[in-house]
């Protein structure tokens, strides 16, 4: 794989204001139970120290006496420990599409544009109590990782990666998608949070690897669309080229039953798409370049 | 085979016919940077999908009608000129028929005399009515002769008047037809003439054939020979119960008559032969090749070819090819 220079598309005009009042209302929901590495206010899986009862259970050697509880020996006559949810920090790990595909836009901004919001605003909300945010690229040769980072660290890193911009147009790769998750897969071993921001019209099958992550991680869809590519206008003809593969097509816009027959093509595609992260009991989202994404996106989140 | 028989008044605009390359050349360059000015767009697989594929020969189409266009005008250009077969108007056309004995054999149906008399009349059918026929008629000695005449139906009675009797003597039956043609005159020019000898045997009695045909030949008149019959043909002998003689046909020295005269020399065998023979030489020495140009059609064809390529163009892109 060619390692394209990443470039900053023309027409890029950045996410648009993310106000703070607004971030300060939403914030993260994790269904799952994650497990950071670090104590936090996030309940974790097992049991440990926290501050919510899990359970009080007849002592066994080996156990901490520390966590022996008075009150329950006392009323039993057995000695008892007193054992806590354990509470951790959460790791959000963003994968960011990268491709020519992303460079597009025809209503107020690129997709690219939106997925920067979308990764700042997520990043942002990520490191609050103490959590850590985590950054894989693709879509423009091999993944990149920008390892889990607390703090402002953690934004900056996203901030620096998010300046370099998108693939150039012909840099075209397949299985980008489903090679970035496996590579999360690989490198989050704790449970955590994935959001995988993309405009999921990679043809090469995710599903598989999107499934294998969503066993034990948090994960949420990001759909980014642009109104163009559910409906072509009736414009007469056109010269197209895809800045991906760098195909060629000449058609007439102004027929009907092509634009008809495109817009069920893009219907069913996205209902295909929206099928399988349903099945995979991943949260969807979907943004549009059109309007406001930030609105889209916090009603999901609050 | 004359219809597709054409030359070119100049050959030297045939170059124009190298704009057809060049042009398919700029096409092809054109396409490329077509591919420049393409929007972006990420849906072009499902547009591409919803819009259907064009069959390659429909895409081509309007170039290729265009390019036939230019070809065909190209054409026109170098003046195409195409050999056609227009009817002589002067000329003078001398029959000699042997009616010799041995015209009577059967070995042609019905009999050699009554095949040389419909032959000749599909030969006489043949030519323009303004060439002038004449006949020599002979056995023994030439007996009948008609100076070429337009009226061919007197011709035909001639010939149909033939009794076939006596022995062949064909150098003198041409050396009489010669003397008519070169009597015959227009306004003081020559009138083109040839010489058709219908004979069944060797010459018995008279002059050399050969040597008058090779005077012929001075004068510039060529004798077509047609030697009838088959090898074993014999008629019943004159004298009472003498055996059949054989008649075989002569076709050497037909050949050679040809040969001295610069005619042709046929052979038929039967009815048919002989028929198709007077047929062949009635349309040969009635017409003459003539070089027509044909520039309008070639012209017309292009305009055709134009329109068509503008019409297929308009249909399928909207736009001029």
């Amino acid at each position: 794989m060619t390692e394209p220079r990443l470039i900053r598309p023309p027409g890029r005009q950045g996410p648009g204001p993310i106000p703070h009042g607004l971030l300060e209302s939403l914030d993260l929901i994790v269904k799952r139970r994650a497990s950071g590495a670090l104590p936090g206010d996030r309940r974790a899986i097992g049991l440990g120290s926290g501050t919510e009862l899990a359970q009080l259970r007849p002592y066994e050697v080996g156990d901490d006496v520390r966590q022996i509880d008075a009150a329950a020996t006392a009323r039993t006559g057995i000695p008892h420990v007193r054992l806590h949810v354990p509470e951790r920090t959460l790791t959000t790990w963003i994968a960011l599409d990268l491709s020519p595909s992303m460079a597009f836009g025809t209503a107020d901004r690129l997709k690219s544009d939106v997925a920067e919001g979308v990764t700042l605003t997520i990043g942002r909300l990520a490191i609050r109590r103490a959590g850590r945010v985590a950054l894989m690229t693709f879509g423009a040769g091999t993944p990149r990782l920008h390892p889990p980072r607390a703090s402002k660290p953690g934004v900056v890193a996203l901030q620096r990666a998010l300046e370099e911009g998108v693939a150039p147009d012909g840099h075209h790769e397949p299985g980008a998608l489903a090679g970035a998750l496996r590579r999360i897969g690989r490198v989050a071993t704790q449970p955590g949070l994935v959001v995988v921001i993309s405009d999921w019209r990679d043809e090469d099958d995710w599903t598989r690897a999107l499934g294998a992550l969503a066993q034990r991680h948090s994960v949420i869809a990001v759909e980014v669309r642009d109104p163009r590519e559910s409906a072509v206008p009736a414009v007469g003809r056109l010269a197209l080229v895809d800045p991906e593969t760098g195909d060629r097509v000449e058609v007439d816009t102004s027929r009907r039953s092509v634009r008809d027959r495109f817009a069920q093509i893009e219907a069913d595609r996205r209902a295909r798409v929206a099928r399988e992260l349903r099945r995979l009991q991943v949260e969807h989202i979907a943004l549009s370049t059109e309007g406001d994404w930030l609105q889209a996106l916090g009603r999901r989140l609050s | 085979m004359t219809l597709f028989a054409i030359s070119f008044g100049s050959p030297i605009f045939l170059l124009a016919l190298l704009a057809v390359p060049a042009l398919v050349m700029l096409q092809v360059a054109n396409r490329q940077r077509g591919k420049r000015y393409a929007v972006r767009f990420t849906g072009v697989a499902a547009l591409k999908q919803a819009a259907g594929t064009v069959p390659a020969w429909k895409r081509h189409l309007p170039v290729a009608l265009l390019l036939a266009a230019l070809a065909a005008l190209a054409l026109a250009l170098a003046r195409p000129e195409r050999t056609v077969a227009v009817p002589i108007e002067k000329a003078s056309i001398m029959l000699v028929t042997d009616h010799s004995r041995s015209m009577l054999a059967k070995d042609v149906e019905p009999d050699r005399m009554t095949a040389a008399k419909r032959a000749a009349r599909r030969f006489l059918d043949q030519l323009p009515p303004t060439i002038r026929v004449g006949v020599t008629t002979y056995s023994d000695v030439p007996d009948g002769t008609q100076t070429p005449t337009r009226d061919h139906d007197l011709i035909q009675a001639t010939i149909d008047a033939q009794v076939a009797d006596g022995g062949t003597s064909t150098g003198d039956a041409l050396q009489v037809a010669l003397d008519t043609l070169e009597r015959q005159e227009d306004e003081g020019e020559r009138i083109p003439a040839a010489m058709v000898l219908l004979s069944d045997g060797a010459t018995t009695i008279g002059r050399d054939p050969v040597g008058v045909a090779q005077l012929a030949g001075e004068q510039r008149i060529p004798i077509y020979t047609v030697a009838l019959g088959t090898r074993n043909a014999t008629v019943p002998n004159p004298g009472f119960g003498a055996p059949t003689l054989p008649v075989p046909p002569d076709p050497e020295t037909l050949e050679q008559i040809a040969d001295a005269s610069g005619g042709r020399a046929f052979q038929a065998q039967d009815d048919q032969q002989l028929s198709e023979i007077y047929e062949t030489l009635g349309s040969r020495l009635g017409t003459r090749d003539e070089q027509r140009e044909v520039t309008a059609a070639f012209a017309v064809g292009g305009m055709l070819l134009l329109l068509g390529a503008g019409a297929a163009a308009m249909a399928s892109a909207g736009r001029l090819p």
